[in-house]
Parts: C-alpha cells; structure tokens; sequence
C-alpha cells in the first residue's frame, strides 16, 4: 500500500512538473485539484491504516478481506480452490494477481463464469461495488500483486497523447473505434464501449486472459490516465461527429448500410417511379 | 413547307397539312412523332381540368416544393448559426452533421416527389411505338462503303509504294518509343538501390560497429525492466527518423514470455540456428507481416499467438514465430538481441530474414 | 416613320427560327424530343449509378479547394484536440480540416463517399439485371463490355479516393496494394518501387493517387459513360416481351416531358438519398485511425465494400508458395493468385460472356426484347454461380466482424469460408437450375388449365377437385379453352391478376365513391393503333 501511496505522489509531482502542451490540464491544475489529490492521499492512508487497526484481533486478514473471503469460499472456491490457490483444469491460482485482477474480472461480470468456454463474456455483474472492494482486498492480502489507485483516474489528461498511445498499443485489438476485434479461435478483444475507468486501468495493469501486460513501468499511470480519457471522451458511441456510427464496424458494415438502406430505398423508389400509378 | 410534302406518310395515311388552321396542335404533335417512326397509340389524361382530383394533385406537388423551401431555409440557418466546433465528449456540435444531412436529404426529396409526382400523377399517360430500324446496312449499302475506303487505299498507293510504308512504320516506332519513354523512365525506380529491401534500420551503423538501440515510440530506449512479464512493447531503430515511414520496415515487437514459454522458445530457436537471438525471456519479432505487410501485432499472451488483423495469419511466437494459420507462409524475422553496458537493449545485427511480404527475387 | 413595336410574344419564335437558321436543329431536336423510351423499374438501376457519378463530381470538386495531396510532415494544430501535436502528413491534416474546420465539410466528405459506395453497388446491381434477363446480347455486347470496365475503373477509382487521406486504414490498404504489386513474378518489386517511388511508402504516392484520382479515372469514367450512353441511345433500350411489343419496335413513352421528368425526379430522389446517408451515418471516421503509421494497424482492418472480395479471397488463399530453385531461389508468393490472378480470370470471364454464351447456343441474332431469368436456367444458374462465388468472397472479407460479432471461432470462419467457395457456387447452381425449370412448368400449366381458384369443388362420384379458371373462353366439354402459347411474359397466377379479387373499396385513406368519370381528351380524338402490327413474339425468327 505504501507504494501506491509513492506512485500517487510521483504522480502530483510529474503533474505540476509538466510543461508542455498541457494547457487545459495546467489552467485547471490548481489549488482544487491539488486539494483533491491530498484528499485522495488522505483515503489512500486510510485505507492503509483503517484495515491495520483490524489487523491486529485477525492477523492475517482485514475486515474487509475476510468479508471477501466469505464471498470468495461461496462463488468462486469451485474453480479457484481453498486460498485461491486453483484447481488443476478449472480455474487458475488468484497468488499474486493482486485486487487490480479481481475488481476487473468481477466488476466486469466476467467472473463468476457460468460455463468454461473460450473467454469469459463481459454480464451484469453478480457482485456489488463494495463486495468486489471486499473480494479485491481478499486476493491482495493473500498474494499481493497489481492495484488500481484511488480517485480520478483521468485527471489532468492529454487526449492527444492518449490517443497516439491508443491506436500503438491498443487499437490493433480493440480496434480504432473501441468497438473490439476477434482474436484467433474464437477467442476476442472485447468492445470498451461498457468499460468504466478502473475497469479499462485494471485491464492494463493485470492483462486479463490473452491480453498483453502493460505493467506501470511500461506504461506510465499518467499514460494509463490520458488512454483511459482518449477512450472515455471521444470513442463512446454518442460522441461521433459524422451522425450515427453504424456500430464503428468499418466499412463492412458501411458496405452493408448502402445496400440494405441505399439500394432498397432507390429500388423502391425506381418501383414506384415506374409502376403503373 | 416543301420539305415537308417530300415525306412518305407511313402506312398511306394521307400527309397532314400542318398550316390548317382547323389543326389541332396535338394532331401536329401526333404528325411529328409519325415522321419519326413513332405512333402515339394511347394517349389519356389523368385528371380532368379543374376537377377535385387536380386540385388535390396540384396541392400535394405544391407542397413538396414548399417543404423543399422549408427544409433549404433550415438548412441555411443551421449551416450559419448552429455551434458545429468540435468539442470533446457529447456536445451539440455532434448534430451539426447530422442536421445538415436531414435537411438538405429532405430538401432534395421534397424536389425530387414534386417533380415525380407532377409527371406521373397530373401528365397525360401515354403509349407510343418506335420503330427500331436496327436492320444492318444493305448489301449493297456495305458493298459501296467498302469499296469507298478501298478505292482510298488504293489513292495511298501504299501496295505500289511499299518503301512509304515501310519508312513511315520504321518513323512511327520511335516517336511512340519516345512518347513512352519519359513516363517510363521517369518513373522506373531500382527497387534494389543501397539494397533497401532487405536492410532495415536496425543495420548497425559505422561499418557494423555501433549496435543499434531499440527505442520506444517517443524515443527513449528500453531497460528490460519497462516490459511487463506477459507483455509486449512496439520497438523501433534508435536511428534517425526510427520512428517514422521512412523505415517502415522495422517496426519490431519487443515480447517479455513467461519463463516456461520462454523455454520453449529458445528451444525452437536453437533448432534453427538461432540460439543467440532472445535476451532473457525477451524476443523480438519484425511486426511487419510476411503476407501482406500489414503490423502483425495482435499479441495473444497466454497461447502465444500472434495474429495479424488484415488476413488472420496466426504465428505462433514461441515456435521462430511459424506461421500456423491462415495465408501466410513464411515465419515472422526474428532480430537479435541483446543489453548493452547502459542497461539498454540493443540489435546485435540486422535481421537474418528479409522484411516483410514475399516477393519474385526474395533469396 | 413608325416606331417598330417590340413584340415579346413572338420573342421565342423568333429566337427559335434564328437558331434553326444556323445550325438546322429542328428535325434532329424533335427527333430526341420524340424518342420513346420503355418503362420498367430494373431500367432505372443503371441510372442510380449515373445520378451518383454526378453527386460524385458535385462534392469531389468542393474537396478538392480544401485538400492538399501532400505527404509532407506536418504538426497538426486545428480544431480536433485529441490528434493536436500529432505530426501528420499534409494530406491527411487537410482532411482533417475538412471534417472539422471547414464548416459543412464533413457533410460533403461523407456525401462523397456514400456516393462513391451508391455508385459501385447500383453498378454491380444493374449488371446483375442486364445480365439476368440477357440484355447483354447482340447488339449490346460492346456496351456489356463497357459496363464491365466502368465496374473495374470505378473500383480504381474508389480505391484511390479512399487512400488519398493518409489516415491509418487506408495507409494499411495502401501497405497491402505494396505486398500485391510485390507478388507479381519478376518485376513485381521494379514495378512497386516505380509506383511509390522508392521503398514503401515513400513521399510521392498520394500526390500520384490524387492526380489519378481526381483527373486521370474520372477523365476515364466520364468518357466510358459517355459512350456507355450514346450507345444505349443509338441502339434504343431493350423492352420485356408483351403485347404489342416486338425485336423491331420500342414500346414506352416519348422522352418529353413525363419521361424526363420522372428522369429529374429521380436523379433528386438519390442526390436527396445520398444527402441523407452524408449526414445521418459517420463513414471513414479518420480521426479515429490517425495518421498512417506502418506499425499501427485496427482490429477489422477493411477495404470498402466493393474491394472486400478481394480481401476474402485473400484471407481463404491457403499459404501455397511456389519457390523456383533455379540460381538464388526464386519465389512467388500466394498473395499473388487470389489477388493478381483471380481479378484477371474474373476480368476475363465477365467480359468474354456475351461470346461465350452467343458461341454456345450458336445464337447470332439480334436481341432487343429480353428474357425472363426461368426462361435461360442456364444463364440464370451460372450467375447465381457467381453472384454464391462473390458473395462468399465479400463476407469472408468481412470474416473478423462477423467471428467477433456472432461469436463464431475465427478459425472457423476462414474454414466455413474456404469450403463454402468451393461447395456453395455448384449448389447455387444446381438449385436455379431446378427452380427455374419449377417455374417454367408452372407457367406452362397455368397457361393450359387457368389459375387455380382455392375453390373445391366435390364431384358427384366423390372425388374433390379445384376449380381452375381459364385464361381463355371456354370451348369444348373439359372446361379448358384452347391451350396457350406462353410468350415469354409474366403469366397470371392468383385470381386478383385477373381482376376477380380487387379491393372491394378503392381508396388508401378514404374509399372513393363514385367511379372516376371517364376521361375526355381535350382537343383530340381518341388514338387508333397502327392497323397491322405483328402478335406477341419473341421476334426471333426475323432472321
């Protein structure tokens, strides 16, 4: 937890450090934004020390983790085993995946799964907001491992860079528009169309299934804040410029527009035109 | 008129005399069309004059064209006064397009049914029968062109004179020779100049002594410690220009493997001679697919697969990077690596294989 | 001295009379005013192409005052905030500019490519029609073989057009029209690096594709269309056989003014269509692809539609390279077949069919009426043959989508894909084989026993029968008239088609109560048809 704490501090600093083309982010970095982010460190410490004070009856677990630890031995034990340590052809041991993992996995609906197939689909999540804190916190005291800061994960963000870091790392799977991609043997890039902020972070730091890592030193949290904002403040499906995106399939699916709308309406038109009144 | 008395009146009608004065204009129309082959063999309002069935149809064109009015005057006060600068997120600017579209769509509609419905509802509905007259030409037509243009030949005297011909195919051959030239030589272009296809920008510099580094895209270099285990990293030359189109050749992908997987492949690479090529667990591939050249960089990490979007060519990374499906055929060119004293990587030389999609004279 | 009295009632006249004067139009004019014209919906799917070719040109010219066809590095600095500070080629900034800072460019952008798209589907949809009901026939093969080209140059010309942003999609199509060149044996690389100008993908190919694109292919299309039309109108359009209609007349109405107007109406009607398209649905969104950088690609990497099976026929190819050992080992690569060949084969066949099938049949006559598909099951068979080919091809281009989307193993796709283009055409054909002798027959039993009534009827030993009724006057005991020749024209099949079913109360909104009162033509007798005119016939024994 404490090097969260650092990261979030290295962060503020690299924030005000920065100099270029950051105007907007500059204009409004002031003092509001730096009171956010204390309030944010205020959190973060007490999340550190909150559970510590616990600690102390329980040892090994915290309150929060040992609800979670309720909720793990009942949903998911089957496939992950007592401890999460796994079972052999049905679920992978959970050691070291850090909270990062599970609140993508469960806030996503993806886990529970209901069958094995080959990717766990994106449902409505079986699980609140606070239980998949609880669930996360469990995981991350068994193993430690990847977590997602608190607070707003696009502060003071930079679309364009967002952007150019979207379609280098990104794009190739998920597609330019966000709207997802398949992968071999039936295996997919999910649209982001759904994804919230700390689902689409989580999804970097821990690489879910088949997709690749993008651990903090390769893609910096800044960086993580300016794809989260490039994706979430200019590729949700009501921010297109040029009327309705027919889905961002490319131009299958504008191959399929102009024969199923264009052709259809002008032959009707032709039939009437030509009909005998 | 005596023009007009020449004309054979079809079918031994008697010819219509056009200045009658007891001549309606229609029977002038009917004439007309007679001279040009064609009979009006139907002819029938659809309306009659001043009939309620008029009036609505005149009613239902005229509002067409007043909706026209309406749907262009829209469209001019959108085009000036609706705020249409981009901004991020969900804004009104995002409804400028289509505002546009929806007026200016039914303006033309509005004019398109007006008119249609003009011509088909209130205009007399008419059958009429045109002669084709597609027969070919006579016999004897044909005969008298033929001879025509060979009696020209003849005039050329071309058969007489051969060295005329001769002379003048052996004048013409250059002179197309030299229309063609310029295009051709202005465009011809060595593809094999400083041997372009089959360097790329990872060759190192100053005669094969400095070893190139593998920048990220904003140009700082790579310590193995910025790739994740399980992820991937797009690389380029650290060279002038490395992150460019102007080496379109060498964007490469950087792969931290797990340690088993890693195992695997360096037992595939030694198999083919390639034991020195991966550091670590890292390997590096070329992203520019062997088919077609797009980036192959669809990186699947746990089975290891790497699979290009523009065809489905699927590689599998921890066997030299072999194509196992789709068209591809040739395995990805894997480059070599290695750390230099700084903690950087580095080339250790130019790919082995030659970049990219296959071609005639590819050794 | 009497002032001469400016008489703007004879204006027209006069002007009329000097213009006759001096370039004698009177005759020719009333010949076109006069020029009948046959009427039916499928005749008018050739002109959705023409009218978006027109749009084509109306929006390109505009694009062209904005777009600069430069591959020089700019920085971008306009007015889409998430690609400011993005270095880009000239190209595709100013494309960008278009879509953001050129009020109501956007909206002539999209037009612009909806129309190219309208212009190749109503091209291929009116080929499907000529070709379907043998329009192509002698006279018209060579206007068949023009029709072919305006397919493949419209195609050229898409191609380019789509290219010339510079943006991140196209730049990949761009990349892979690279590999294609490359694969073609021996002088594929001399042949792609003359193109580009060096290694790909240089700084001088989109200023080329621009030149072709905006002077070179529309120069190209203008003037096929140009013949493509003259000859339409030097030959006369086809007609459906019916009555009164014959291989020597055209049937239809005279071009002035009901025709023309329809004319007009129409080409609104698609410009209105295509207006709607530009505004209400995004096309080629470049902001979202970037600039084109060689290592940076998008999941459902397409080409535009018309481009699709070619990318299909790509993905199926199974990865088959020939190598030659002869020196340093010679290559050539299996882009090569489905790309470079395939089109050639397809080039060939399309334009080579009129011959072929004229060959087959040992058919040399002249053709103006047209056939109805059932009635040639071997040419309606061989293009349902083709249409199963292209289609398996376009959608195996489309192959990642529809994996993702429906959820089907991509692997597989490629699989259904590879075995489908070999399976489906012969099925296809097979099938329209049987359906269109099916419908042969039962036009021919209509023609014999009448339209079957739904009415049964017992018979006094027991039995049930239908009630059929004839199409002609009962003669004779078996209550069926004498049989009659089918003519080549739709037969009758349901008992409204006789007008024994029509709607019991006329009127869409409210019933029309009286009959409409007969119509008087003002001024004119009623028109008498020509006295002898030929009955119903294919008109094929002429020659």
């Amino acid at each position: 937890m404490t090097s969260d704490n650092d990261r979030r501090r290295g962060l503020l600093a690299r924030l005000r450090g920065r100099p270029v083309a950051r105007s907007r982010g500059r204009r409004r970095l002031g003092a509001a934004v730096r009171l956010a982010a204390a309030l944010m460190l205020a959190g973060g410490a007490y999340t550190v020390f909150a559970p510590g004070v616990q600690a102390q009856d329980n040892p090994p677990l915290s309150a929060a983790a040992n609800e979670g630890k309720a909720l793990f031995d009942v949903s998911c034990v089957t496939c992950h085993g007592r401890n999460a340590q796994g079972v052999e052809g049905r679920g992978p041991s959970l050691i070291g995946v850090g909270s990062a993992s599970v609140e993508f996995q469960v806030s996503s609906g993806r886990m529970p799964m209901a069958r094995q197939e080959a990717q766990a689909m994106r449902k409505p999540p079986h699980f609140t907001d606070e239980q998949v804190r609880q669930l996360g916190q469990y995981i991350q005291e068994l193993g430690g491992g990847p977590q997602v800061p608190n607070g707003n994960l696009r502060e003071g963000a930079n679309l364009s860079t967002g952007g150019e870091l979207f379609r280098i790392n990104c794009s190739q799977c998920h597609a330019f528009g966000a709207g997802g991609g398949a992968l071999s043997s039936g295996k997919y890039a999910p649209s982001l169309q759904p994804a919230s902020d700390r689902q689409i972070y989580a999804a970097m730091l821990s690489g879910p299934q088949n997709m690749p890592v993008f651990g903090d030193n390769q893609i910096t949290p800044e960086q993580k804040a300016d794809i989260i904002a490039y994706i979430q403040e200019t590729l949700k499906h009501n921010q297109d410029q040029g009327g309705f995106n027919l889905g961002r399939y490319g131009p299958s699916t504008e191959g399929l527009a102009i024969f199923l709308v264009g052709i259809v309406a002008l032959v009707f038109a032709s039939l009437w035109i030509a009909g005998k009144s | 008129m005596s023009t007009h008395t020449e004309h054979q009146a079809p079918q031994g009608r008697e010819p219509l005399d056009v200045n009658d004065p007891r001549v309606s204009r229609f029977d002038i129309v009917q004439e007309g069309a007679r001279r040009d082959d064609i009979e009006i063999v139907h002819y029938e309002p659809q309306v009659v004059p001043g009939s309620r069935a008029e009036r609505r149809m005149t009613r239902t064109v005229a509002s067409f064209f007043l909706l026209t009015g309406l749907a262009a005057t829209a469209f001019l006060i959108i085009y000036i006064w609706w705020p249409w600068e981009w901004k991020a997120g969900r804004g009104g600017d995002k409804l400028y397009t289509p505002l546009l579209g929806l007026t200016l769509g039914v303006a033309l509609l509005g004019i398109g049914f007006g008119i249609l419905t003009w011509g088909k509802k209130l205009l007399p509905k008419e059958v009429s029968i045109q002669d084709r007259h597609d027969q070919p030409g006579s016999p004897e037509e044909r005969k008298i062109t033929g001879q025509t243009m060979l009696y020209m030949a003849d005039e050329m005297g071309v058969r007489r004179r051969p060295l005329l011909g001769i002379s003048l195919l052996a004048g013409l051959a250059p002179v197309g020779a030299v229309a063609a030239a310029p295009l051709i030589g202005g465009l011809i272009k060595n593809p094999h100049d400083n041997n372009q296809m089959f360097t790329t920008g990872f060759a190192p510099a100053d005669g094969g002594k400095t070893k190139i580094r593998l920048i990220r895209e904003d140009g700082r270099p790579i310590r193995p410690a910025d790739v994740s285990v399980g992820g991937q990293l797009t690389v380029f030359p650290g060279v002038d220009g490395g992150v460019s189109n102007k080496y379109a050749d060498s964007p490469t992908l950087l792969i931290h493997l797990r340690e088993d997987d890693a195992q695997k492949s360096r037992a595939a690479n030694a198999t083919k001679g390639h034991g020195d090529y991966m550091w670590g667990n890292f390997v590096a591939f070329s992203k520019i697919c062997t088919h077609a050249g797009c980036p192959a960089s669809l990186y699947e990490q746990q089975t290891n697969r790497l699979l290009c979007p523009c065809h489905q060519s699927q590689f599998l990374i921890t066997d030299n990077a072999k194509p196992i499906f789709g068209p591809a055929n040739r395995p990805l060119p894997q480059l070599p690596i290695e750390v230099d004293e700084e903690g950087f990587f580095v080339a250790k030389s130019d790919y082995t294989e030659t970049i990219g999609p296959d071609f005639w004279e590819r050794p | 001295m009497k002032r001469r009295k400016f008489d703007a009632a004879a204006l027209p006249a006069k002007t009329a009379g000097a213009v006759d004067d001096r370039f004698q139009v009177s005759t020719p004019l009333r010949k076109l005013l006069n020029k009948v014209f046959p009427d039916h919906w499928s005749f008018l799917l050739g002109e959705i192409a023409l009218f978006s070719f027109i749009v084509l040109l109306l929006t390109g010219v505009f694009l062209t005052f904005f777009f600069e066809p430069a591959m020089t590095e700019v920085t971008y600095d306009g007015s889409y905030a998430p690609l400011r500070g993005t270095p880009m080629s000239a190209a595709y900034a100013s494309s960008l500019d278009i879509s953001f800072d050129v009020r109501g460019g956007l909206i002539m952008r999209q037009m612009h490519h909806w129309a190219a798209l309208l212009f190749m589907a109503a091209i291929v949809v009116h080929m499907l029609r000529v070709f379907f009901t043998g329009a192509f026939r002698k006279p018209r093969e060579t206007n068949w073989i023009i029709g072919s080209l305006l397919f493949w140059v419209g195609f050229l010309a898409g191609f380019t057009g789509y290219s010339l942003p510079d943006d991140g999609l196209s730049g990949t199509g761009l990349r892979i029209a690279s590999g294609i060149i490359l694969s073609i044996p021996v002088i594929g690389s001399w042949v792609s690096s003359s193109i580009f100008g060096g290694e790909f993908p240089g700084t001088i190919i989109i200023s080329r594709f621009f030149i072709a694109h905006v002077l070179l292919i529309p120069g190209l299309l203008v003037a096929l269309i140009s013949v493509h039309l003259g000859l339409v109108f030097k030959q006369k359009h086809t007609q459906w056989p019916g009555p009164g209609r014959t291989n020597e007349n055209v049937v239809g109405e005279r071009m002035f003014p009901r025709y023309a107007l329809k004319q007009g109406g129409f080409f609104m009607v698609v410009f209105g269509v295509i207006a709607l398209f530009g505004g209400l649905f995004q096309i080629n969104p470049i902001w979202y692809f970037g600039p084109y950088e060689a290592w940076v690609v998008s999941a459902a990497s397409q080409p535009d539609w018309y481009v699709m099976f070619l990318d299909g026929s790509t993905r199926l190819m199974p990865a088959w390279e020939i190598s030659i050992p002869i020196g340093d080992g010679y290559v050539i690569p299996p882009l090569f077949w489905p790309t470079v060949v395939l089109p050639g084969i397809l080039v060939g066949l399309s334009t080579m069919y009129p011959f072929l099938e004229a060959r087959r049949l040992k058919d040399y006559k002249h053709h103006n009426l047209l056939q109805r598909p059932r009635d040639v099951p071997a040419r309606t068979a061989v293009g349902a043959m083709a249409v199963a080919f292209y289609i398996v091809l376009t959608l195996s281009g489309a192959n990642d989508v529809i994996a993702d989307k429906f959820h089907i193993s991509l692997n597989a796709m490629t699989w259904a894909g590879r075995i489908g283009l070999l399976v489906l055409p012969p099925l296809a054909y097979y099938f329209t084989y049987r359906i269109c002798l099916g419908l042969q027959q039962h036009d021919r039993e209509v023609l014999a026993h009448g339209v079957e009534t739904g009415i049964i009827k017992r018979l006094p030993d027991g039995r049930f029968v239908e009630v059929h009724q004839p199409l002609t006057a009962v003669d004779g005991h078996d209550g069926h008239g004498p049989a009659l020749d089918y003519v080549g024209w739709v037969v009758p099949k349901k008992m409204n088609r006789l007008g024994a079913l029509g709607p019991a109360i006329r009127g869409f909104f409210y019933p029309i109560e009286k009959p409409a009162e007969a119509p008087v033509s003002p001024g004119h007798p009623p028109v008498e048809p020509r006295a002898e005119r030929e009955e119903i016939g294919s008109g094929e024994s002429r020659r």
